[in-house]
């Protein structure tokens, strides 16, 4: 794994995009460094464009992108150092896996022996070794995916976009996605731009994240400080729920019902007012435990 | 020393070797191109088609050797070319046809299945543009339509030879042959390589895009046969210049210095060797640089 330096690998700077009559991006500015970074947004909240622009298919109508050190608009060599992995099928259906990862390891610049020997690596880290030789139109959506982010790794990129990674997959697969992603950091030192909808996935595999929102960036920073515990807790209780709610109310603690069970306001002495209340109430607990943001209040919030 | 038959993960290796850069991207381009035109590395259905193709282009330059060879045992040294037997300039003529359908079936393999399938998109987000991927494409295609073009010739070539009652004094008179059925196998080869790939840019479809270039070949030499012998002059010369087969076929002409059978009575010979010349770089260049600009703008 290597370090983290905290040195940009990334930096969009005052970076703006128009098409015609519409501004896919405005004046947005932000750097990524080592690690697992989330990047969400809304359909057309500029994520794609972002990425393209960093890949250098589209130059910005102004600012700069710059790639591991490099301005993408001027050069598409830093290409062989960065992977990407596209939402949609991209996959040929008649070739081999390893046949396929080997083309891809050249079209990097790889030469021929080297790109064998990283395909079937590659292939042995993403879980595909033993059905290497298959043609890929006879895999699973699961096997599909590994391939999108095989071909991905598979010329050793100092940085990887992953695109929808998980679009597609069951849990079990979504999981075992997820997984490759975080060893993809961890384990392969390759850092990672993960564009996703999904805001659990985000929040389970991404050290930061970066929102955008119509074009602007509406917030960005490490995901703990997105989903640090807030000043609530929730109760659930076998029994008793609404008198256990009359007695805290009595005791002048803001509780309000919520689901199954209540969730109370308050500093840490809310502990010893639910403990007395509980027992007050002859409610049997079964849970009480510290609310913790969800990265959907992200969103909730940039709508309201 | 480790027990037998333990397995050690090595863990993740980074690749510290060297990077060849965008030549060794093109030249991968390049080889993909060749092994999906001759269905290399995939199954026999695959195969089948082009390899069907060359061994009818090849056969039609035997059946050539083995009938002039026939000439030349039974009537003596030098029959085959008194009776005036198809020999290296008539070749392309008889074949030229066949060219076109193999140009038209196996070239749009190259571009169409990339777009459909998506596999596009990876090759441009490497490092080599649009313009890139097709120039891979483009010199990986004619280089199976030269094969297409020089083995049959070769073949005729080295049948004629050994045919002949006299091989040594046949090789010494002749060998002027190679270096002009090379240079026609070429002009052949650059124009169906061009024009088969354009039609093959413009849909995802292959079987669209080979319909299509097979009834371009098949219907403006009859259209425009037909419709030359209607208006004299001119204007039906200037027809004639459009029958898609014959615009090749005029150069390798001039290169045999011999007129083949499809363009013998094609009026567009009368208009003069420049403008027959001029009208294939117009055609051909002309056609490449739309194909160029369509992937030149060519994004995922």
């Amino acid at each position: 794994m290597s370090p983290d330096t905290g040195e940009a690998l990334i930096t969009a700077s005052h970076l703006s995009k128009k098409y015609k009559d519409v501004t896919a991006l405005d004046d947005v500015s932000f750097t990524i460094s080592d690690g697992i970074t989330g990047i969400l947004g809304e359909n057309g909240a500029g994520k794609s464009t972002a990425i393209k622009i960093f890949l250098g298919l589209i130059p910005p109508t102004s600012g700069t992108a710059m790639v591991l050190g490099q301005d993408v608009s001027k050069s598409i060599d830093i290409r062989s150092r960065v992977g990407y992995m596209p939402e949609h099928d991209c996959l040929p259906t008649q070739v081999s896996a390893s046949e396929f990862l080997t083309h891809m390891a050249e079209l990097s610049g790889l030469p021929p022996r080297a790109a064998r020997v990283r395909a079937a690596d590659t292939l042995r880290h993403t879980g595909l070794f033993e059905e290497r030789y298959r043609a890929i139109g006879g895999y699973s959506t699961g096997m599909k995916q590994r391939v999108k982010l095989g071909q991905a790794l598979v010329h050793d990129p100092a940085f990887v976009f992953l695109d929808e990674p998980t679009a597609g997959l069951d849990p079990v697969g979504r999981e075992e996605m997820l997984d490759l992603v975080r060893k993809t950091h961890r384990d392969f030192g390759i850092s990672v731009l993960f564009s996703s909808h999904l805001m659990s996935d985000v929040e389970r595999t991404c050290d930061r994240i970066i929102v955008l929102q119509g074009g602007h960036l509406a917030e960005s920073g490490e995901v703990g400080q997105f989903t640090r515990e807030t000043e609530s807790v929730f109760i659930e209780v076998d029994s008793n729920r609404d008198e256990l709610m009359r007695v805290l109310e009595q005791r002048g603690v803001a509780v309000t019902p919520e689901g199954t069970g209540l969730t109370v306001k308050g500093s840490e002495r809310i502990y010893d007012e639910v403990r007395d209340a509980v027992v007050e109430a002859k409610a049997p607990l079964r849970r009480m435990a510290p609310q913790r943001r969800a990265l959907t209040e992200l969103f909730e919030k940039e709508h309201a | 020393m480790t027990a037998a038959g333990t397995v050690f993960d090595i863990g993740y290796q980074s690749y510290t070797g060297e990077r060849e850069g965008r030549k060794r991207s093109i030249t991968a381009v390049y080889k993909d191109g060749i092994r999906i035109a001759l269905g290399l590395g995939r199954g026999p259905r695959a195969k089948a088609l082009p390899f069907f193709f060359l061994a009818v282009l090849s056969l039609v330059g035997l059946v050539m050797a083995i009938i002039a060879g026939a000439a030349n045992k039974m009537g003596g040294a030098g029959t085959a070319e008194q009776m005036n037997l198809p020999t290296h300039s008539d070749y392309y003529g008889i074949a030229s046809m066949i060219m076109f359908v193999f140009a038209a079936v196996v070239a749009p393999e190259l571009l169409c299945r990339d777009r459909r399938e998506g596999t596009i998109n990876l090759y441009l987000v490497r490092p080599l543009t649009g313009a890139h991927y097709l120039a891979g494409r483009w010199l990986a295609f004619l280089t199976v339509m030269l094969i297409a073009t020089w083995v049959p010739q070769t073949i005729l070539f080295l049948g004629l030879s050994a045919g002949d009652l006299d091989p040594v004094r046949y090789l010494t008179q002749h060998w002027l042959d190679v270096p002009k059925f090379l240079a026609a196998g070429v002009v052949m080869a650059v124009y169906s390589t061009t024009i088969a790939l354009l039609v093959a840019s413009a849909t995802t479809r292959r079987a669209y895009a080979a319909v299509f270039l097979v009834g371009l070949f098949a219907i403006t030499t009859p259209f425009t046969v037909g419709a030359a012998e209607e208006m004299h002059g001119t204007v039906g010369q200037w027809i004639s210049m459009f029958s898609l087969t014959n615009i090749p076929l005029h150069v390798s002409d001039m290169i045999f210095n011999k007129t083949s059978a499809p363009t013998e009575e094609a009026p567009a010979r009368q208009l003069g060797s420049a403008v027959l010349l001029g009208w294939y770089f117009l055609w051909t260049f002309g056609m490449g640089a739309i194909l160029w600009f369509r992937y030149r703008r060519i994004k995922p």
